[in-house]
């Protein structure tokens, strides 16, 4: 070995190629001799230089012209190409090349380079290969034969670049003559039946749409008709049971296992009736079948069809005679539901752990590309016969040039298509097995990416560009299904053709809007025109429109976002922040199509769409109120001082809602964020109220006032519809006439309530003062000391009750505090609860049950006052409360799910019990925000009409269809935790 | 549409049907219809007909009554019983809310619901009822006592028997709707009849039954007659029960036979039955849900009364049948209690529910019951364990009340709709001053 030779072979050198194992290289590169150096330099570029080396001197040692190979190999270039790169990429044709060692030379022909072979070469080569040979002896040789010819495709494919789509119609052809072959061997082994009948193989699926795979089952339908001449019913029975002894051989030909392995299997059942159908039928018989019973399926897969072997001129008929029917096949009843279905199942099908390394299935998988593309032609293909090549890519070359899809879409999609498609035959080629999963495995992993000629970095290289055109692909719906709808309406720069109304509404239809032609009128005042507010909602709409799509009312979401459009239309930030933020347009997207709650809120105030582009958290009490202070001082005129708090307050609760629906968080913090909002919107109203009343009557405020939060709202647990139950205190200052105090007072409160009433455009805040001492009888509002002469005078255990949830929330802090040492040895009696107090608390919560359920109320699922429902369990804490909470500081809240836990610390009630109560509690306040947020009305019960109690059943989590099984779930929730009330509460 | 429903469409042109009868059944267990014409059945597959849902026992309130009828093609056939002309079909419906999402209120889906968590723990459940009635000579009036047709008794057979005529045409009429005939014979009343369906999965088994109390009402009209399936209708003559063998399978496997086993009974076969025992007084108020099915379980004879199993003893209320030599498949437990007026899908349900409970609990299979119950004194069964079933509707909606087992079996709307019409029943069956008072009080008090 010359010295430069030895230079080659060290290990430096040797990695750099490629090679993983560089001892065994050397030494096996040492057994070539001479040819080694340019040997070497080819294998440095084949998929897996080691493989393929190893695989040299397997095929050199079993050759018996090894001399000869060797003498190749060195001279011509062209040749050691071919053979090193399927050496070095499947392990399955280098067996097979060490087992056929003669084969080898097929790789010498100097046309590979530059030819396709006709099909009809291709076809006669295998029809040859069985020719005069036995049936043993025939299917191996048909094994032999297709082998060699794989060989040489596989040869042209890795060392010449040959284009994806021409190899998969290459692979297609050779099918095809496998197929004849196979049929030549089956009518020798039925013998003389077999000429009474005419047998047409037709080819479905990839191989019908010349885009087979290196490995995947070949998918055929039988026609058969009696041979000419034949006319009753008899000899076309004998004829169809000929054809049926031809095809099931046939596909026993090329599916069986023999010495010389499989070639592949041929699968049949796309043909009428699937499995349960008969093999073979007559074109009759295929007719009346596509006429009358064929599903969407089924036309979609007979737009491959093509017929491939057998008799020619039936194979045609029958081509004539089913095209028809497949192009009008969109017309059908139910096509779009079955549509729908298709597209739900295609992203729904696959296992989550397979997902990420799968390349056919899934969210922009090769199947999910393919459908698409079908779909589009069976909706367009019926008008526009030049959409209706079965080939994927030809396909989607058409459905661009008619303008179905975007011409940069149509570009990008056939690009991932196409890497997708290399991508997976790679992978089958290794071994010759029908896979279409990503190996894992790092050595795998560089074979590949080297095949595709990432010699540098393949890993990270075919990592990078795999993600790349996944990505691509997984916005496939969003080009193929939303974005050409905008050209229907809408001129778009360098789009030649466009899709008609007509055409763009069965769309929408397709995709679940119940409305297409109001969607369409919508789609077309938002593109209007050619100014840039259009330009932008052109790229930013195809994607509004799938998210739309996936929420429980699409119609509502596009006619929502019109209107803030409308109103927002020109403002610079909008569209700008909806087209760069792609989540804050989603984000939009979800609120618009899924609560009515949230879009009056946003409608009132458009400028909130900022809010979703912010993080979505509520704000803290003390932000909210030091703007709400801010903002009202700025300003004399008291209601005008309220519509700038009341502003603020419109804009939090859109916050608030948006991050429960965006971002869901927990059903209490939405609770702590309602109360802290209301909070400072009493705390500032107040404020104003002071000012103003002080102003008018031209004194300062004698007197001390605080407000105190009464039930939910004094629990933290307010929903979104819930009014704000206060009392009202004040405590006058030293020396200062206690009727004007209260006179004052009285004054400073009915303001308040008037200022916050005062018709606006923001969802109302109702302060409710009916809880107070004597309640509507009562003053509005009482001094401390009036409050304690009352309470040592009058209380009934009703009142301890209610006081529980009394927290003082708004005003003067030192009153506050002092109102609360007033209260809590009331609330928290030291007696504890006597059993007089007990039955008392039973007796009212018996007649609050009957009597506050409102007629017709259905109390299953009634969330206050149903069975298991809030009333319920509060009920149950609170009488915990009034025995324990003495004794037991853990139960001294206005919280009732504090105290429940403070309860089950104590041993004061069963873990198990206490966990029943609180899911119950949980859900049921979960259930009434959502369907408040759902409906845009405060709500006492799940929504009776289907359509928002399905939006409901989404808020909570459920998905589509699975609405009763929330219903069910609620009522379960809730009566488990009825039985727990029965029992603690009842003492049943 | 898949290949059924294109199989269904097709058979309605070749056999020139008219109507397609849509049927359901309610909570209660009776069977419910609605005729539509074979054109608008291609809607029915993609869309479902509607209805209000008000209207049908237990189904819905009258603001959310708007529901979806989905005839399941799998279930289709030919009407054999209205003579020559244009046929008729019929189909059982799956019911489903506007939104697609499958009604709780359907019996039927808490049957499939049920099969399907067996499924999940891979058992299929299969069931053969043997089905009694009695046939009367006359539609019933009220306060009159019903006269049977015939005056024979157990396997009698009388050439000119108005019976063995009535089970010829029964028994054709169900083969020709694909419902296979076990066996038939005169039972031990006089006008009582039994025949016994095949044994198939639980959910063909349930739909068969509704249609064999259909087709053995026709064809007693048909006849002059009347059937009528009242658990108890004499209080001196057997009630009309119906002997339900039940078994699970493992793929193509019986999972309750075990060679070499005691009984031939598998672990899953012991823990079966412990289920069903450890469960019975919960569930009877849905395999006997009537006031007048209790007359039947204190009666005596082939009824039973006491929770208890045994091998071939026709007074426990589970019996485990003689094991015949190479039967493997048919490895198989009869539960006695249920009667042949209950709600088959609701029935089935909870039978499957408490023994599958026992499987996944692992239940201890109590000690075998070996003699004749109803011979032992109180004293003998306090000291053998054996607890009495549910005495009373009221008893047993007392024990139902507090079951969790039934409530995630039937679903929280059954269960409470059950519930709350069983007590109603009760109330309205409490008031009543009977015969039995008259009779015995007027002349003495």
């Amino acid at each position: 070995m010359s010295p430069r030779v030895g230079h080659l072979l060290s290990a430096g050198n040797l990695a750099r190629l490629g090679f993983q194992d560089t001892e065994a290289t050397a030494a096996g590169l040492a057994r070539l001799g001479p040819p080694a150096e340019p040997v070497l330099a080819i294998l440095g570029r084949t998929a897996d230089p080691d493989l393929a080396l190893a695989a040299l001197l397997r095929l050199h040692e079993a050759a018996e012209d090894r001399d000869q190979l060797l003498r190749v190999l060195e001279d011509d270039e062209g040749t050691a190409m071919r053979l090193l790169s399927v050496l070095g990429m499947s392990q399955a044709l280098g067996d097979h090349l060490v087992r056929h060692p003669e084969h080898w030379r097929e790789l010498t022909d100097p046309t590979l380079g530059s030819t396709r072979p006709a099909a009809y070469a291709l076809r006669d080569a295998l029809l040859g290969a069985v020719e005069g040979r036995a049936y043993d002896d025939a299917v191996d040789a048909l094994r032999v034969e297709y082998r060699r010819l794989l060989l040489r495709l596989a040869a042209r494919d890795l060392a010449h670049h040959v284009g994806i789509d021409d190899v998969a119609a290459e692979l297609s052809d050779l099918a095809a003559g496998v197929l004849e072959a196979a049929l030549a061997v089956a009518r020798e082994k039925v013998g003389e039946a077999a000429a009474t009948c005419r047998l047409a193989v037709i080819a479905m699926g990839k191989c019908g749409g010349h885009e087979l795979n290196y490995v995947s089952d070949v998918d055929v339908i039988y026609v058969a008709e009696p041979v000419d001449g034949a006319v009753d019913g008899a000899d076309e029975a004998v004829a169809l049971r000929a054809a049926t002894q031809l095809a099931s051989t046939l596909m026993q030909v090329c599916s069986a296992d023999t010495a010389e392995g499989t070639i592949w299997p041929v699968d049949a059942n796309l043909r009428p009736e699937g499995s349960q159908g008969p093999l073979v039928r007559t074109l009759a018989s295929h007719r009346g079948y596509y006429e009358r019973w064929a599903t969407t399926w089924e036309f979609q897969a007979l737009l491959k069809a093509r017929p491939v072997a057998g008799d020619a001129e039936l194979g045609q008929a029958y081509v004539e005679a089913i095209a028809p029917l497949v192009w009008t096949a969109a017309e059908r009843e139910g096509f779009v539901e079955n549509v729908q279905a298709m597209r739900r199942r295609v992203l729904d099908n696959i296992p989550a752990h397979e997902a990420k390394r799968q390349l056919k299935l899934g969210s922009g998988g090769l199947r999910d590309v393919e459908f698409a593309v079908q779909l589009l032609q069976l909706v367009h293909g019926r008008t526009d016969p030049s959409v209706r090549p079965p080939t994927t890519l030809s396909a989607l070359a058409r459905l661009t040039a008619g303008g179905y899809v975007g011409r940069e879409d149509g570009r990008s999609l056939h690009d991932a298509y196409a890497f997708l498609r290399t991508f997976e035959h790679r992978i089958q080629l290794y071994q010759l097995r029908r896979t279409h999963v990503v190996p894992e495995d790092e050595a795998a992993l560089r074979r590949l990416g080297r095949s595709l000629g990432y010699l540098k970095f393949p890993v990270e290289e075919l990592e990078k560009t795999w993600r790349f055109h996944r990505r691509e692909a997984r916005r496939l719906h969003e080009k193929l299904f939303y974005r050409p709808l905008l050209a229907a309406v809408a001129r778009i720069p360098g789009e030649d053709a466009r899709l008609s109304p007509e055409a763009a509404q069965e769309r929408l239809a397709a995709l679940g809007y119940v409305d297409p032609v109001a969607a369409l009128r919508h789609l077309e005042a938002l593109t209007g025109g050619v100014t840039r507010t259009a330009a932008i909602q052109k790229t930013l709409l195809p994607a509004m429109l799938e998210w739309f799509a996936d929420a429980p009312d699409p119609d509502a979401g596009l006619f929502g976002f019109r209107r803030i459009s409308d109103t927002l239309g020109r403002t610079p930030w909008y569209l700008t922040l909806l087209r760069d933020e792609g989540e804050t347009a989603q984000r939009l997207a979800q609120v618009l199509a899924t609560s009515r709650y949230a879009t009056d809120l946003l409608e009132r105030e458009p400028e909130g769409v900022k809010i979703l582009g912010e993080e979505l958290r509520p704000l803290s009490r003390e932000a909210i109120q030091a703007e709400m202070l801010a903002t009202s001082s700025r300003r004399d005129d008291p209601e005008a001082a309220v519509r700038s708090v009341r502003a603020v307050r419109r804009r939090e609760l859109l916050r608030i809602s948006a991050a429960d629906l965006c971002v869901p968080f927990g059903v209490a913090e939405v609770g702590y964020a309602l109360t802290d909002l209301t909070d400072a919107t009493l705390e500032a109203a107040l404020a104003v109220a002071v000012t103003s009343v002080s102003r008018a009557r031209g004194i300062e405020l004698p007197t001390r006032i605080a407000i105190v939060g009464m039930g939910r709202y004094g629990g933290y647990e307010m929903g979104y519809g819930s009014d704000a139950d206060v009392m009202f205190v004040h405590d006058p200052l030293p020396g200062v006439d206690p009727e004007v105090a209260a006179s004052m007072a009285k004054a400073v409160v009915e303001e308040l309530r008037r200022l916050l009433a005062l018709p606006a455009t923001d969802p109302p805040l109702e302060v409710d003062a009916d809880l107070r001492p004597e309640g509507k009888q009562g003053p509005l509002v009482r001094s401390l000391e009036s409050f304690a002469k009352y309470y040592a005078k009058w209380s009934e255990v009703w009142e301890a009750q209610a006081l529980l949830r009394a927290e003082p929330v708004a005003g003067d802090e030192e009153l506050k505090e002092r109102f609360r040492a007033l209260i809590d040895p009331l609330r928290f009696p030291s007696r504890g609860l006597g059993e007089d107090d007990l039955v008392e608390i039973r007796r009212i919560k018996a007649r609050v049950d009957e009597e506050r359920m409102p007629r017709g109320a259905d109390p299953a699922t009634h969330f206050k006052l149903g069975r298991g429902g809030l009333a319920d369990v509060e009920w149950t804490v609170q009488v915990l409360q009034l025995a324990h909470a003495a004794r037991v500081p853990g139960l001294r809240t206005t919280k009732t799910l504090d105290a429940l836990n403070a309860a089950v610390g104590d041993g004061l009630i069963e873990a198990a019990d206490a966990e029943a109560l609180a899911t119950a509690w949980l859900l049921a306040s979960r259930a009434r925000n959502a369907t408040v947020l759902v409906r845009g009305r405060s709500a006492d019960q799940l929504p009776t009409d289907p359509r928002d109690r399905a939006a409901v059943a989404r808020v909570l989590g459920y998905g589509p269809g699975e609405t009763t099984t929330m219903v069910n779930d609620y009522q379960r929730t809730t009566r488990l935790a009825h039985a727990v009330v029965e029992r603690l509460f009842w003492g049943a | 549409m898949g290949k059924q429903e294109d199989f269904v469409l097709r058979a309605l042109e070749e056999r020139d049907v008219r109507f397609v009868r849509l049927w359901f059944t309610d909570v209660l267990g009776f069977l419910k219809s609605v005729a539509v014409a074979p054109a608008e059945l291609e809607n029915a597959f993609d869309e479902g007909i509607g209805f209000d849902g008000s209207a049908i026992e237990g189904f819905a309130r009258v603001t959310e009554a708007d529901m979806l009828a989905r005839p399941d093609p799998s279930t289709f056939q030919i009407l054999p019983w209205r003579g020559d002309g244009p046929a008729t079909a019929r189909m059982f419906c799956d019911i489903t809310m506007p939104d697609g999402s499958a009604s709780y209120a359907d019996p039927r889906f808490v049957l499939k619901r049920t099969l399907q968590s067996a499924a999940e723990e891979g058992f299929t459940f299969y069931t053969h009822p043997e089905v009694e009635f009695y046939l009367f000579k006359d539609h019933p009036e009220p306060g009159m006592p019903p006269v049977p047709v015939d005056k024979s008794g157990y396997f009698d057979h009388t050439a000119t028997s108005a019976g063995s005529d009535f089970r010829r045409e029964a028994i054709t009429m169900l083969e020709a709707m694909g419902i296979s005939v076990e066996f038939s014979h005169h039972e031990g009343g006089p006008g009582q009849q039994e025949i016994d369906l095949r044994y198939a999965d639980a959910l063909s088994t349930a739909d068969n039954i509704m249609t064999f109390r259909t087709v053995v009402r026709e064809v007693a009209l048909s006849q002059g007659v009347y059937a009528s399936f009242m658990p108890k209708p004499f209080t001196e003559f057997p009630g009309s029960g119906m002997h339900t063998h039940v078994s699970l399978f493992e793929g193509d496997r019986n999972a309750f036979f075990e060679g070499g086993a005691e009984y031939q009974l598998s672990k899953t076969a012991r823990h079966f039955i412990a289920g069903i025992l450890h469960h019975a007084a919960e569930i009877t108020c849905v395999t006997n849900q009537w006031v007048n099915s209790y007359k039947r379980l204190i009666g005596g004879g082939e009824a039973p009364s006491y929770i208890c199993w045994g091998h071939n003893n026709r007074s426990a209320m589970v019996r485990v049948p003689m094991y015949k030599p190479n039967k493997g498949q048919s490895t198989r437990i009869e539960l006695r209690t249920i009667d042949a007026a209950c709600n088959p899908y609701l029935a089935f349900a909870v039978v499957l529910a408490a023994g599958m409970k026992g499987l996944k609990e692992a239940y201890e299979l109590p000690r075998e019951a070996e003699d004749d119950v109803w011979s032992l004194s109180d004293r003998e069964r306090k000291a053998l364990g054996l607890e009495q079933l549910p005495k009373s509707l009221h008893d047993a909606i007392a024990i139902a009340e507090r079951s969790e087992l039934l409530a995630e079996t039937l679903g929280e709307h059954v269960y409470d709709f059950f519930l709350r019409n069983k007590r109603q029943e009760w109330e309205e069956y409490r008031g009543v001053v009977s015969a039995f008072e008259r009779d015995r009080m007027l002349p003495v008090l």
